[in-house]
């Protein structure tokens, strides 16, 4: 201990120097953020910019999902920018990275909020998060908050908009399509989070409504990697449809032992609802022959303005990286809530939140990912098209198109 | 018995990864009394070459071979620069090497873009027996798990390396005074438990997938496996690997998987208390 208190400098003990630098360094990483950006339009109206706050996981274990969502986020802004704005004043985004991790997501979009003072707030990927944000957004922060993935449902807190699929919109067409088309006998493997346990709740009722049975229901930590037992378990219970809620990192491996063990073989039918485009990287399309999906959008429906949409983001994007335009992210709920956002603001003809929030509770697209699309008043959630696909070679098939699937949430 | 034979298969599979991925933090742990917890990020590493080779249009068992060799470079690029620094004080080695870990992590993450990314088998297909049929892959596993732990239990303990290894370990100072150089053996030591990581890591992602996450389950289990197992022997790691890996696919069978879960930790736990110095408590003769 002497050691340190000698006035010796080359042993590395705090100098009044070592302090201030580092205390400046770390007040300037504070105050900037290492994880935030600010996107302000080519052009300026004197009524200012209306803020935009887009919250996301772009690092961590979800950055799958948070690094489509940022960029169809910025794309719909963009686009409304050279549009001439919303009532002639341009979209300034405030993006910040959520990192995957609720304790972060708090302090950052808490600044959206309190600091940066931002008009409306879109993201949050998983329930987690959005459950760790909502408050701060809605409650004290007094904002509008729009949730874009798909969830469990049952989130009816006002001023909190979801534009994402709901239980009802992915399940109500697909368990009687998958009783039909792989059996009656259900296994529902799942990661244990909440997500998986709301949703089961809903299909196993969907299931056992159509004549079907669940002979098995199992959770797993979020990190299994290992599934012997499952699969072992699905095939001595001669399982014919295997409804899986099992996320990543575990999906790829329990697919994989899944057609090892020989489900597919026997006839047996995988679904997954948050199956998307991006998720086709993940096993080799004969480990996943067969799957079904339902999703609000998929790359190869039939719809100009979605192929639209979809080449403008392959344009801005393509040559980075493999990350595609999908469903599973929430990267459609993400534009279909900028574009319902907008629709809202020109109608109230205004920005703060109880205009705002009256208007989006009837708001209306023409035009969308998959289609139009308009919030059901008194609900906070919206009427979307729902598509089944099935993959087949590496690629969806479009099997089923129900057009504007009501929610049946909050109701 | 065609199921029997599924599950005992599917143990050994698993336990053979945990193994792999085991020997070579034990490896470090043992010989150079740090514990590396940027070994997770070193199977990543390893997962990402063979990706690489893959997109390249390069067979993926060329990938799998080179990840050795990447990841070893890495290895000893990390130690000359970084790690040897650590050597006196463990406790800032954990710290330093989680650092390192944590940037290499969000590094591949950003170059893969936090995506889920298959990287195909090498061998594909089934072996099939009447009834029984298992992934060629998997069998492949187990072999080369095999065989990689016998060279290295040969290496460390039958050749003129591995005994001025053990020298180096057991008393630095003699083994100085007696010619041998510590900091060049330090260096190498790292490099080959950075290089049988990475091996692990290329020959675990066809299986897994790649993604930035892959190495951080396994650390924890490793790292269990190592206290398990005893620092200081080259089989006691091995062996705790082979435990933790066995409990880890056999649990599942018998318990819900969410207690099967906690359940390994918890067996782990009560034998490391019963047995503090580790399974192979007498450590080196």
């Amino acid at each position: 201990m002497t050691k340190v208190i000698k006035n010796d400098r080359t042993e590395g003990q705090l100098t009044r120097r070592s302090f201030l630098q580092s205390a400046m360094w770390m007040s300037g990483a504070v105050a900037t953020g290492l994880g935030s950006w600010v996107f302000p339009a080519k052009w300026s109206h004197a009524a200012g910019p209306i803020k935009v706050g887009i919250a996301t996981d772009l690092t961590g274990p979800i950055a799958f999902g948070g690094i489509p969502c940022s960029r169809i986020a910025k794309l719909a802004i963009d686009q409304i920018n050279d549009n001439g704005g919303i009532l002639g004043r341009p979209l300034e985004m405030y993006l910040e990275d959520t990192a995957s991790n609720e304790q972060i997501a708090v302090g950052v979009v808490r600044k959206l909020v309190q600091r940066n003072r931002v008009d409306v707030v879109l993201g949050g990927i998983t329930s987690s998060m959005r459950n760790a944000i909502k408050d701060i957004i809605v409650g004290r922060g007094r904002t509008l908050y729009i949730y874009p993935q798909l969830y469990e449902g049952r989130e009816c807190t006002p001023n909190l908009f979801c534009t994402g699929p709901t239980p009802a919109q992915q399940c109500d067409d697909l368990i009687p399509w998958l009783i039909a088309n792989g059996g009656k006998r259900f296994a529902l493997p799942s990661a244990n989070y909440v997500w998986p346990h709301v949703l089961n709740e809903y299909a196993r009722k969907s299931i056992e409504d159509n004549g079907g049975e669940v002979v098995l229901e199992e959770y797993y930590p979020l990190d299994q990697v290992e599934y012997g037992a499952t699969v072992k378990k699905i095939m001595d219970e001669k399982v014919d449809v295997v409804f899986n809620t099992v996320i990543p990192p575990g999906l790829g491996p329990f697919i994989k032992q899944l057609y090892e063990g020989g489900f597919l073989k026997r006839g047996g039918r995988l679904s997954c609802v948050y199956y998307d485009e991006n998720a086709l990287n993940i096993n080799s399309p004969q480990e996943m022959e067969g799957l079904a999906s339902c999703l609000d959008y998929f790359q190869n429906i039939e719809d100009p303005f979605s192929a639209e949409l979809q080449a403008a983001y392959q344009k801005r994007h393509a040559h980075k990286d493999k990350v595609l335009f999908s469903a599973g992210s929430g990267s459609t709920g993400m534009y279909r809530g900028v574009k319902l956002w907008e629709a809202a603001v020109t109608e109230a003809g205004a920005v703060d939140r109880d205009s705002v929030a009256a208007a989006l509770d009837h708001a209306k697209i023409a035009n969308g990912p998959g289609g139009p699309s308009n919030m059901v008043p008194g609900t906070y959630h919206c009427q979307m098209n729902m598509y089944i696909a099935v993959a087949k070679g590496g690629k969806y098939e479009i099997i089923s198109k129900a057009d504007q699937v009501h929610p049946k949430e909050c109701g | 018995m065609e199921g029997a034979f599924q599950v005992l298969f599917n143990i050994l599979s698993f336990t053979s990864i945990m193994v792999l991925v085991v020997l070579g933090l034990g490896v470090i742990a043992s010989m150079m009394g740090i514990f590396n917890f940027a070994h997770g990020e070193f199977l990543l590493l390893g997962g990402y070459t063979a990706y690489l080779f893959d997109i390249w249009g390069l067979p993926v068992w060329l990938g799998i071979a080179a990840a050795p060799f990447v990841v070893g470079f890495v290895g000893v690029v990390l130690e000359r620069t970084i790690i040897h620094r650590f050597y006196a004080a463990p406790i800032v080695a954990m710290l330093g090497t989680y650092a390192i870990g944590l940037i290499i992590r969000e590094s591949v993450r950003g170059l893969i873009s936090g995506m889920y990314l298959r990287v195909p088998e090498p061998l594909v297909g089934m072996f099939s027996v009447g009834d029984i049929s298992v992934s060629k892959w998997r069998v492949a596993v187990i072999v080369i798990t095999i065989l990689v732990v016998t060279g290295s239990y040969i290496l460390l303990n039958r050749t003129s390396f591995g005994l001025r290894v053990r020298a180096s370990l057991e008393n630095p100072e003699l083994a100085r005074a007696s010619g041998i150089s510590t900091s060049q053996i330090y260096a190498a030591t790292f490099a080959f438990g950075a290089a049988l990581a990475g091996l692990a890591g290329a020959m675990m992602v066809p299986l897994f997938s790649l993604y930035a996450d892959m190495g951080l389950r396994f650390l924890i289990q490793g790292f269990l496996a190592v206290m398990l197992g005893g620092i200081g022997t080259f089989e006691g790691p091995v062996l705790g690997g082979g435990v933790i890996g066995a409990m880890t696919a056999g649990l599942p069978h018998m318990v819900n998987p969410i207690l099967a879960d906690v359940l390994v930790f918890v067996i782990a736990i009560v034998l490391v208390k019963m047995k503090p110095m580790g399974l192979l408590a007498k450590g080196r003769k």
